[in-house]
């Protein structure tokens, strides 16, 4: 099959790539000019992950921009891209929150060289991960994105950055130790002869072998999707990384895992979906009230946010199990609606600690009289965490609980619950730190200038707009759900 | 005659070399800068006449030895490891001047005794070379300068070799009384018959336990961390890299011998791989000497290597080549760095490394590839090593062993980082002396950085170099 006009999704992914390359071009003192450099890359990626977006035909549906070259001949590994419903809004999620990132890190001067270089590593390994159709190459990508997670927490971090970037790399590569089996031995199963994810889905692999790759799969990516009880590394990670790198890794690398679960485990083992999934049910459940009821307890705001994840991630993983058009729907809206408000709540936070240097929710307080702006983007933040009408997550929460009650009654009643009791935590943390008794020790500070408001000023529209215009990305995310449950 | 000649080329070279350097060593003044540029040259000439001869074939020596695409594979890969190390040793403080020219000696001969040993087709060639190989490294390891210090190393290092090679003549013996030859591709046609019979499963293990002890497969690996340590960098990166080649190259060879093996002694070299994994992991974890950390990571490496050859298919071998090429590219990575660092030649310890991303950007890039790829993190070459490497062993069933093999991966992860982290995140406590990369240093690390990543990206072409090069086995 040859390449169909422009590669646009290999210019995507080239865009990171030639912005880390040029990046290792510019003198290191020169960091004015790098974060120059990066933001340009990074709206290259926006603008060409928009056109993509609005260009993807939804009436027929299907693999579109299709790239596809054979690369490694005796394996049968093909540089194979193509975007449908489901990957579409995640790579638009990518673009955007690498964008904003950059733009929120403006102030960075400690190492910007090898920081963004690092960063565009990173989000290259995303959006390959998002875009290929490849087991081989979505494997290579997935570690790629993972590994500089290391050094862009242990060196630019925070609190217990060493322990938190160390904890959070060797649980995520523990991972890739159940995927990388699965993956090879899903190839062997197949006759060895192709790696391409869309012939292997046409071979029909036995029950055993589906529900024992299954489970590989569903445990290896749920680490990254922070299935409880493998979530002890987000939080802990959360907290240590610097902002544009909480955003991204809130934002785009948990989706990562929720995407591998969909896209590998569940569309080449629909016998093991269907085996797994009240167990798959059962610890998004106890994720959702777990992270709700822990969160409870914090008092610093990034472990606020971190918890408040877990409990998130746990609805996608929720929406998953349902195995219905209702669920998946709302599953994928989900990942796009949380991944833009969590970057939006630690690009709020980040502004705030960077000021105050502090993040404990004690020592804050008032701040909504000092900086009503800022304070504005992180109650917005939380409205949308809450599910609030008119917010992204709404809408994706619904159907996901639609979805859920009737698959699973009691599991579905416990999930909203737990909902319930994490607007209670949302609103208790938004009404201590912003409200009640204004702190002297902030009142000389600054709110946010206009340039830095900008990448929040565009998460908090992305909200909205979806909030109020949901059916842009449902009709695009069904027209591939539909097929895809379809087969179960 | 004149064919024979071509077809012995690089051997040639290597004799000749080796000669020089034995004239140079009887010379009453010693002349290290002079003797370093010979040795680049000869081994650049060596490296060239090697590659030009990568596709030749043909037998020699009563058809005791063979020039096949298997051995050219291997005898380039030897040879790009020694002029690396050759390269590496315009600084040898480690070793005193006096003994240069022998030390250059020494490395030539060993390394034309590689070159035998890989197209070597019959037990008692392959027997004499890997002795002349070995008996080289027994001399190069004790030359270190103030070697009262490590007389240990030198003494352990040849009793443990000595015992390996007199387990593996007893091998060979009983391997030539089961099937009344010595002549290897006599031997694959005959051992299948009898390859579950006692006596050829033992004949066969031990005639590999003299290649295990030149791996440092477990339990063959004792001398590892001790020479690792105790010899001049340059010693010791020799013995990491280039004398990795022939090992592996002989395992393939003779594990190629048992055709589909038996299962017996597949399971056996199940739990070799699986103990010289976890061994090696484990123990690395609490190193503080960085070499020493490289020579546990060795034996893990060594683990590795088996899980393809223990497939005993094409894919198999094909892929511990591939495995073997990508682990002489990033183990000589980190080792450059290691030369690089410590050039008055001591034992470099890994907080030594503390902010090296300052002292020198390019050089701790460098180590950062050689170790990411060492942990087999895409897109370097170690990865899609490790990657070809399980998908062989997943093709015969072994799900288990390549879990394992992952969660060793992931285990080994841990002390890689902690270098990673030393280099570029730990303030150094006192200022180190700035280090001096000149421009050949600066190429050679671009150079290796290119080739780690472009062996992980674009794996094709090296893949079917080594599945044709599987194929002259049988």
């Amino acid at each position: 099959m040859a390449m169909s006009g422009f590669p646009i999704l290999t210019a995507i992914l080239m865009s990171t790539v030639l912005g880390l390359l040029t990046i290792l071009f510019i003198p290191p003192e020169k960091t004015k000019l790098i974060k120059q450099v990066s933001l340009a890359y990074a709206s290259i990626g926006l603008v060409l992950c928009i056109v993509l977006y609005f260009s993807y035909d939804q009436q027929k549906g299907g693999l579109q921009f299709v790239e596809r070259v054979l690369w490694v001949k005796s394996l049968g590994i093909y540089w194979f891209n193509g975007v449908d419903g489901i990957n579409l809004p995640m790579l638009l999620l990518t673009s955007v929150v690498l964008f904003t990132g950059i733009w929120t890190m403006w102030e960075l001067e400690y190492r910007a060289k090898e920081f963004f270089a690092l960063m565009f590593l990173l989000v290259a390994g995303v959006y390959g991960m998002f875009m290929s159709m490849d087991l081989f190459w979505m494997f290579v990508w997935y570690d790629v994105s993972l590994f500089p997670m290391y050094p862009l927490i242990a060196i630019w971090g925070g609190t217990r950055k060493e322990y938190g970037a160390m904890k959070l790399t060797l649980y995520l590569l523990a991972g890739s130790a159940l995927i990388l089996p699965a993956i090879i031995y899903l190839w062997v199963q197949g006759g060895a002869h192709t790696f391409d994810l869309f012939e292997l889905q046409k071979i029909g692999f036995s029950v055993f072998d589906q529900k024992l790759t299954f489970v590989m799969l569903y445990f290896g990516f749920g680490i990254l999707a922070a299935v409880w009880p493998f979530h002890t590394w987000s939080p802990v990670g959360h907290v240590a990384a610097p902002t544009a790198v909480s955003m991204i890794h809130a934002g785009v690398l948990m989706k990562l895992g929720a995407y591998g679960i969909l896209r590998i485990a569940m569309t080449l083992c629909p016998a093991g979906l269907s085996y797994w999934s009240d167990l798959m049910a059962l610890l998004a459940c106890i994720g959702i009230v777990y992270g709700a009821l822990v969160g409870l307890a914090q008092t610093d705001l990034k472990y606020v946010i971190g918890y408040s994840s877990v409990s998130h991630m746990g609805v996608v993983g929720l929406g998953l199990a349902t195995m219905s058009v209702n669920g998946i729907n709302g599953a994928v809206f989900q990942m796009f609606a949380h991944g833009v408000m969590t970057a939006l709540f630690f690009s709020s936070v980040g502004y705030i600690y960077d000021r105050t240097h502090t993040k404990i929710i004690p020592d804050l307080g008032g701040l909504s009289k000092t900086m009503p702006v800022a304070s504005s983007f992180f109650i917005v933040a939380a409205l949308a965490g809450i599910g609030v009408p008119l917010m992204a997550s709404f809408w994706a929460e619904l159907l996901v609980f639609i979805a859920a009650v009737k698959a699973f009654p009691i599991g579905g009643i416990a999930a909203l619950v737990g909902l319930i009791i994490s607007a209670l935590f949302m609103l208790r943390v938004v009404q201590k730190t912003f409200y009640g008794d204004k702190n002297p020790r902030w009142e000389h500070i600054p709110d946010v200038p206009g340039f830095l408001a900008v990448p929040r000023i565009v998460l908090v529209s992305i909200i909205l707009f979806f909030g109020m215009f949901p059916k842009i990305m449902l009709d695009v995310i069904q027209s591939t759900v539909i097929p895809f449950v379809n087969r179960f | 005659m004149m064919t024979d000649f071509i077809l012995f080329l690089p051997e040639l070279l290597f004799i000749f070399a080796a000669l020089l350097f034995f004239m140079f060593s009887l010379k009453k003044t010693a002349d290290p800068a002079g003797f370093h540029k010979w040795a680049v040259v000869l081994a650049a000439i060596g490296l060239l006449v090697t590659v030009a001869s990568s596709r030749q074939t043909g037998m020699l020596f009563f058809d005791c030895y063979r020039v096949d695409l298997f051995s050219q594979v291997f005898k380039v890969l030897l040879a790009l490891g020694t002029i690396w190390v050759i390269f590496s040793s315009s600084e040898l403080k480690g070793i005193n001047p006096r003994q240069h020219a022998e030390y250059y000696f020494l490395i030539f001969v060993c390394t034309l005794a590689m070159m035998m040993l890989v197209s070597s087709v019959e037990l008692l060639t392959i027997y004499v070379s890997i002795e002349l190989s070995s008996y080289s490294l027994y001399l190069l390891v004790p030359m270190r300068r103030n070697a009262d210090q490590y007389v240990e190393t030198g003494i352990k290092y040849f009793m443990v070799g000595v015992t390996a090679s007199g387990l593996m003549l007893f091998g060979i013996s009983l391997l030539f009384g089961m099937a009344h030859t010595t002549y290897v591709p006599q031997l694959i046609k005959t051992l299948p018959a009898i390859i579950t019979q006692p006596g050829a499963i033992v004949g066969l293990i031990l005639a590999l336990s003299g290649f295990f002890f030149k791996l440092a497969l477990f339990p063959f690996h004792i001398w590892a961390p001790d020479v690792y340590q105790g010899s001049a960098n340059q010693v010791t990166t020799y013995i990491a890299t280039a004398s990795k080649m022939a090992a592996a190259a002989m395992i393939i060879r003779f594990a190629g011998l048992s055709a589909g093996g038996s299962p017996g002694m597949i399971k056996l070299l199940i739990v070799l791989s699986i103990a010289s994994m976890t061994f090696g992991n484990l123990v690395a974890l609490i190193q503080k000497d960085i070499k020493r950390l490289l020579a546990y990571s060795s034996i893990a490496h060594a683990g590795y290597m088996l899980i393809g050859i223990l497939s005993l298919s094409g894919r198999g071998y094909a892929s511990a080549i591939y495995y073997a090429a990508a682990y002489l590219v990033m183990n000589y990575s980190v080792f450059m760095v290691i030369m690089k660092l410590a050039d008055d030649g001591h034992n470099l310890q890994i907080k030594e490394l503390a902010g090296l991303h300052k002292r020198s950007p390019l050089l701790a890039m460098t180590l950062m590839l050689g170790l990411f790829g060492l942990a087999g993190i895409p897109p370097t070459a170690g990865f899609t090593g490790k990657f070809l490497v399980f998908a062989a062993a997943l093709e015969k069933g072994y799900l288990f062993l390549v879990i394992i093999g992952m969660i060793n991966a992931t285990i080994s992860l841990y002390y890689y980082l902690v270098v990673i982290k030393a280099a570029y995140l730990l303030k150094p406590v006192h200022e180190y002396p700035a280090v001096h990369v000149d421009a050949w240093t600066r190429c050679m690390s671009i150079i290796l950085v290119i080739m780690t990543i472009y062996l992980g990206i674009f794996p094709d072409q090296f893949v079917s170099l080594t599945e044709a090069a599987a194929k002259t086995l049988f």
